[in-house]
C-alpha cells in the first residue's frame, strides 16, 4: 500500500523559515519535521513518521504563509520553497490549549495508577501548553476500563484520546488490521473484531506508539513505575534478527524491552516475542556455582567449582571423547572462549541453540538464536568443524562442555550416560540438572559482547542490570578461569580482549576495533543471506524521514536517559 | 649597664626575663566555646595569641553539590541548614532567587508574610548571639532569659511552618501556607514579653562594669578593613558603616516598612553586641508593622505551572493530578539563565547565585555565606589578644557552621 507517493520523487532541499529562522527542509517534510529541524516543537499526538496522516487530534496546527490567519495541520501539510511557517501566534497557542482542554474533558483522574505515567504525552503536553484548572462541571463519560484485546495488550477506553495510531500500525505496518474504530462522537473506541482477538505479533507496538495509557503491556502492567528502571541499549535475543533494544532494570531484575530505533535492522518495532526475551533473565536462574548430580549436589563457589571442573578434566583432556557444545545463543566473545578451552582440550565443537521456529517476512527469523552468524564465524576462525547436535547424540563421547545448554534439553538420557558433563548455564533446565559442574553463566543482557545477526551485521551489547547474580559470570570468563587451572597463562581477562585477540585470528572481523562499531552496528563481508525477507529493512535504504530525531516509543526521552554500557 | 653588671640578674626583673616559648593549643572542635563544630589551632605566647587559624569544614554537607541532584523545590530543605539559627531568612533568599530567574514575583500578601516570618527569624538569631556572649562570659542568666524568648517565636515559628528549625516553609511564588487562625493574636501575645526579655539582657549586660571590661576595644576592626574583608551585616554596622541591603536594596516590602538600620562606632565586640540588641528592637518594629498592613488574599500565585495546584483539584481532576505529578516528579521548569540575588541574612548579606539549564534540577548553586568572609578575618581580630578575650571575639562574629562550611 503505498500512502506517500511523493517519497517516491528524488527528494530536493527547500528553503524554507519557522518562526524567523531559516531551514533547509528536505521536500518530503512535513510543517512539523521541518520545525524539529531547528528544535521548534510542534505538538502532535496522532502524527507518526511512520504511519499515514490522520489529523485527527488537531493539536498540531500552525500558520503559515500560504495561509494567513488560518490554521492548518503540521502533520498533513508539506514544506514547499520560501514557506512561512508560524508556531507562536495567539490563534496557534490558543489552539493548542483548547486541543488540551478537549482531549481531557473525559480523561480520567488516573495518573497515580496508570502505567504511562511519566512517559505521557498528555502530562507533557499538557504542562507545556495547557496548565489550566478544569473548566468541565458535568460528570465524566464511563467507558470500558480494562479490555483485553490481545495476548499482550489490555485497553483503557476512558484514557483513549483516538489517535488511531494502533489502528494504522495494525493496517500498514503490521499489516494484520485486527483494530477498527467503533461508535461515534465520545462514544468512540478502539476494539477488535468478534472473535478475532489482537494476536499479531507485533501488537506490542501498540502499546509503544499510544501517547497516552490507553494500551498497555499486560507483561509490563503494574510491575514498575516507569521512572524507577534504568534503560540501557541491547541487542534483542529473542531471534537471529537482531532487533535494536532498550532494556530497562532495576537491581538485578529486568522489567521491559522496548525498541530502540535502528534504520537498517528493526526501524522502531520489534516483535511480542522479543519483548518477552527479559524473562530467562529473572526467572529460574542458576545462581551459585555448584558441583554433583543429584542428592549429592552442592553450591561450593566460583573458585572451588572451577578447581573441581579442572580437577575433572584434566584426565580426559587430549584424549579422544570430550566435546564442547557452543550454543548460538553465546555472544562472539563467549563462542571465543569456548574454542579456546576446546582447542586446549582437543575437542570436537558441536553447535547448540533453540530449535527453529515460525519466520515471518519483517522482523521475525526462523531462527531463534541471535547469533548463529557469530558463532560460525568464530569457528572459521579457529579453523574448526561445527558438528551438529544431531551428531552429538550419535557420538560416543566421553565428557561434554557445554557453553550454554540450549537445545541439550531434549537429550537427558545422553546427558545422564556422559562420564563428565560441565554445563555453563543460565537457567535451570533439564540438561543443567545433569551436569557434574555447573557454572553460571551470565545472560546476554546482563554481559559486554558482541553478536552478529542474521544480515551478517555485528551489534554490541552492554551490562544492561545494575547489579550482579549471585556468582554468574560470562561464559568466556568460566572458559579462562578453567583454561587457568589447566595452565594457561593467556586467558584472557575482559570481553574486549577476547574480542581483541579474535580480530588478529578472523578474517572477517580484521581491523575491526570494539569502539568503534557504530550504535547501529557494522555489517560484516561475506555473511549476508541469500535472500532478504520481502519486508524486512536493509542497509542504506532508509525509507523514514531523513533526520527524524524521535526515539521510539514516542513520549519517552530514550537518548538523553539511555545508560549503561560503554 | 656595665657587662658585668649584665651577668647579674637584677632580683627584681627575674620573672620578666623568664626566656618563654611559643604554645600551640587546640580549641575545639568539640569545645562548648566553639559554636558549631569549629576548630582554632591558636598559637599562644603565654596568653597572648600570636596566631590562630579556623579550621572548617566539620559542618560541610556538600551543599552544593547536593543541590544539582534535587528538584528546585527539594532544595529548601537543604538552605534550611545554611544558617539553621535564622532557616526562614534563607528559605526567603532562595526562593526569591528562583523566582528571578523565573521572572515572576510572589504575592502581596505572601511578600508580607515572607517579610514577617523573616524578621521574626532575625530576632531569634540575634537573641541566640547576645545568650552566648553573656554565658560564654559567666552570665547564664541572661542565656536563660534569652533561650525563653526565642523559644517563644520558635513556638509561633512551629505553629506557622510545622517545624521550629527545619522549616523549607517558602515556595514558588508565595508560602505554603497562610498564618493559622488566631496567629497573629498569639504573635501579639508574646512579643511585648520577647521585648521585655531583651530589655532585661540590656540592663544585665550593657552598663555591666565586668561586661563593658570584657567587651570594649576588644577585637576592634574600622570600617574601611572590615569592607576589605568583606564584612556585612552587624558585624560591618558595627563599625561604622551604613550598609543594610533591606534599605540599600529594598526587596519584598521592605520599602514601605518603617525601620532604622543603627550604627556602632568602634566596631569592637561590644558594638557587635549592642547593635544587634538593637536590631531585635527594630525587627520587633516592623514585624508590628506587617501584621498590621498585611492585606488579605492569596498566599501563593495561581499558575500550575510553579505552584502546586490545590489538593481539590488534584484528587479530582486530570488536570490537576497531572500538573502535581509533573511538579512533583521532574520539578519546577526554570527557564536556563543565571542570577545573583542577595538579601539582608542575619549575619550580613545572603547571597545565592543560581544557574539553570532549563530543567527541573540546579545546574549549579553557590552561596554567598554572609559568616565566611567574617570567620576569614577572625585571627586579624584576636591576634594580639589574651587567650580569654578570644571567646567574646568569637561570640561577637556569631559564626554559623552551616552557612559558613556549606
Amino acid at each position: 500500500m503505498d500512502l506517500t507517493p511523493e517519497v517516491k520523487r528524488e527528494p530536493k532541499r527547500v528553503n524554507v523559515e519557522v518562526d524567523g529562522k531559516p531551514v533547509q527542509a528536505d521536500s518530503r517534510d512535513n510543517l512539523i519535521e521541518a520545525a524539529r529541524r531547528v528544535g521548534v516543537t510542534i505538538p502532535y499526538f496522532c502524527y507518526h513518521p511512520r504511519l499515514s496522516i490522520a489529523g485527527q487530534c488537531r493539536i498540531c496546527l500552525v500558520e503559515t504563509s500560504d495561509a494567513p490567519g488560518r490554521l492548518v495541520p503540521g502533520c498533513q501539510v508539506r514544506v514547499k520553497e520560501g514557506l512561512k511557517i508560524t508556531t507562536t501566534t495567539p490563534a496557534v497557542k490558543d489552539n493548542q490549549r483548547g486541543s488540551m482542554e478537549f482531549h481531557l474533558i473525559n480523561h480520567p483522574v488516573d495518573c497515580a495508577i496508570c502505567d504511562q505515567s511519566g512517559e505521557c504525552k498528555l502530562q507533557d503536553y499538557y504542562m507545556d501548553y495547557d496548565h489550566q484548572p478544569t473548566r468541565i462541571r458535568t460528570s465524566k463519560l464511563n467507558k470500558p476500563k480494562r479490555e483485553v484485546l490481545g495476548p499482550m495488550v489490555v485497553y483503557d477506553a476512558e484514557r483513549c484520546i483516538m489517535c488511531t495510531r494502533c489502528v494504522r500500525f495494525m493496517d500498514e505496518i503490521a499489516q494484520q488490521p485486527q483494530l477498527a474504530v467503533v461508535n461515534r462522537g465520545d462514544h468512540s473506541l478502539i476494539a477488535t473484531f468478534p472473535g478475532q482477538p489482537l494476536d499479531s505479533q507485533y501488537s506490542g507496538n501498540t502499546v509503544d506508539i499510544c501517547p497516552v495509557g490507553a494500551l498497555l503491556n499486560r507483561d509490563f502492567r503494574f510491575q514498575s513505575r516507569v521512572w524507577f528502571v534504568n534503560k540501557s541499549p541491547s541487542v534483542c535475543t529473542g531471534c537471529a534478527n537482531g532487533c535494536n533494544v532498550y532494556v530497562e532494570s532495576r537491581g538485578n531484575q529486568a522489567y521491559r524491552v522496548l525498541p530502540r530505533r535502528n534504520e537498517e535492522v528493526n526501524q522502531v518495532w520489534m516483535c511480542d516475542e522479543g519483548r518477552l526475551t527479559y524473562h530467562p533473565t529473572n526467572d529460574s536462574r542458576i545462581e551459585w556455582a555448584r558441583t554433583g548430580r543429584g542428592d549429592s549436589q552442592a553450591a561450593v563457589g566460583p573458585k572451588l567449582a572451577t578447581d573441581r571442573a579442572v580437577e575433572l578434566l584434566r584426565p580426559l583432556a587430549l584424549g579422544p571423547g570430550i566435546g564442547v557444545v557452543v550454543s548460538a545463543q553465546c555472544t562472539v566473545e563467549e563462542a571465543a572462549g569456548a574454542f579456546l578451552l576446546g582447542q586446549q582440550l582437543k575437542a570436537q565443537f558441536f553447535l547448540g541453540g533453540k530449535p527453529f521456529g515460525q519466520g515471518d517476512d519483517f522482523l521475525i527469523r526462523e531462527d531463534k538464536n541471535p547469533n548463529t552468524n557469530g558463532v560460525r564465524m568464530v569457528a572459521e576462525a579457529f579453523g574448526e568443524k561445527l558438528h551438529s547436535l544431531a551428531d552429538l547424540s550419535q557420538s560416543n563421547l566421553k565428557a561434554l562442555v557445554a557453553f550454554r545448554t540450549e537445545g541439550l534439553d531434549s537429550m537427558p538420557l545422553f546427558l545422564e550416560r556422559l562420564e563428565l558433563f560441565i554445563a555453563i548455564a543460565q537457567n535451570e533446565t533439564a540438561a543443567s540438572a545433569q551436569a557434574h559442574v555447573a557454572l553460571p553463566c551470565n545472560s546476554v543482557y546482563e554481559q559486554a559482547g558482541t553478536l552478529v545477526n542474521y544480515y551478517g551485521r555485528l551489534q554490541r551489547v552492554f551490562p544492561s542490570l545494575p547489579e550482579a547474580r549471585g556468582d554468574a559470570q560470562p561464559g568466556w570468563s568460566w572458559s579462562a578461569r578453567i583454561l587457568a587451572g589447566l595452565g594457561s597463562t593467556t586467558a584472557p581477562r575482559s570481553a574486549a580482549a577476547v574480542f581483541t585477540q579474535l580480530v588478529q585470528r578472523s578474517q572477517t572481523l580484521s581491523g575491526i576495533l570494539l569502539e568503534q562499531i557504530p550504535d547501529d552496528g557494522l555489517t560484516l563481508p561475506g555473511l549476508q543471506p541469500a535472500e532478504w525477507p520481502a519486508r524486512a529493512p536493509r542497509p542504506g535504504s532508509h525509507s523514514g524521514p531523513a533526520a527524524v530525531v524521535q526515539t521510539t516509543p514516542l513520549g519517552i526521552k530514550t537518548a538523553a536517559v539511555a545508560s549503561g554500557g560503554a | 649597664m656595665s657587662e658585668q653588671a649584665e651577668l647579674v640578674p637584677d632580683p627584681l626583673s627575674v620573672e620578666a626575663e623568664i626566656p618563654s616559648s611559643l604554645m600551640t593549643i587546640n580549641l575545639g572542635p568539640s569545645h562548648p566555646a566553639m559554636h558549631g563544630t569549629v576548630r582554632l589551632t591558636v598559637t599562644l605566647d603565654g596568653e597572648t595569641i600570636v596566631e590562630a587559624i579556623p579550621e572548617i569544614g566539620y559542618l560541610h554537607r556538600g551543599f552544593s553539590k547536593s543541590s544539582e541532584n534535587a528538584t528546585w523545590h527539594q532544595v529548601l530543605p537543604y538552605t534550611d541548614r545554611l544558617n539553621y539559627v535564622s532557616p526562614l531568612l534563607n528559605n526567603i533568599g532562595y526562593i526569591m532567587g528562583v523566582e528571578k530567574l523565573i521572572g515572576i514575583k510572589d504575592t502581596e500578601r505572601s511578600q508580607y508574610i515572607r517579610v514577617l516570618a523573616g524578621e521574626i527569624s532575625r530576632i531569634t538569631d540575634h537573641l541566640t548571639c547576645v545568650g552566648a556572649i553573656g554565658l560564654e562570659l559567666g552570665a547564664f542568666t541572661v542565656f536563660l532569659y534569652a533561650i525563653e524568648a526565642r523559644e517563644l517565636l520558635w513556638d509561633r515559628i512551629s505553629e506557622l511552618c510545622g517545624a521550629r528549625v527545619t522549616t523549607s516553609w517558602t515556595r514558588v511564588g508565595g508560602v505554603a501556607n497562610d498564618l493559622p487562625q488566631g496567629w497573629a493574636e498569639k504573635l501579639k501575645d508574646c512579643l511585648p514579653r520577647v521585648l521585655e526579655l531583651t530589655n532585661e539582657i540590656d540592663v544585665l549586660l550593657t552598663r555591666n562594669r565586668i561586661f563593658v571590661d570584657r567587651t570594649r576595644n576588644i577585637g576592634v576592626i574600622s570600617g574601611e578593613e572590615a569592607l576589605d574583608w568583606g564584612f556585612t551585616g552587624p558585624c560591618l554596622r558595627a563599625c561604622g558603616v551604613n550598609y543594610d541591603v533591606r534599605k540599600a536594596h529594598p526587596y519584598l516590602v521592605y520599602d514601605r516598612m518603617n525601620f532604622e538600620v543603627p550604627l556602632g562606632s568602634k566596631g569592637d565586640t561590644y558594638d557587635r553586641y549592642i547593635l544587634r540588641l538593637e536590631e531585635i528592637r527594630q525587627s520587633h518594629q516592623i514585624v508590628l508593622q506587617c501584621l498590621e498592613q498585611m492585606p488579605p488574599g492569596p498566599i501563593i500565585i495561581d499558575d500550575w505551572r510553579y505552584a502546586l495546584p490545590p489538593k481539590k483539584d488534584v484528587f479530582g481532576s486530570i488536570e490537576g493530578v497531572m500538573a502535581h505529578f509533573k511538579l512533583i516528579m521532574e520539578g519546577i521548569q526554570v527557564p536556563a539563565g543565571e542570577v545573583y540575588v542577595y538579601s539582608e541574612g542575619a549575619n550580613g548579606e545572603l547571597g545565592f547565585h543560581l544557574v539553570s539549564n532549563g530543567k527541573g534540577k540546579p545546574y549549579a548553586i553557590q552561596v554567598r555565606g554572609p559568616g565566611f568572609p567574617i570567620l576569614s578575618a577572625l585571627p586579624r581580630l584576636i591576634k594580639g589578644h589574651a587567650i580569654a578575650d578570644l571567646i567574646p571575639i568569637f561570640d561577637s562574629i556569631n559564626m554559623i557552621g552551616g552557612e559558613v562550611e556549606q
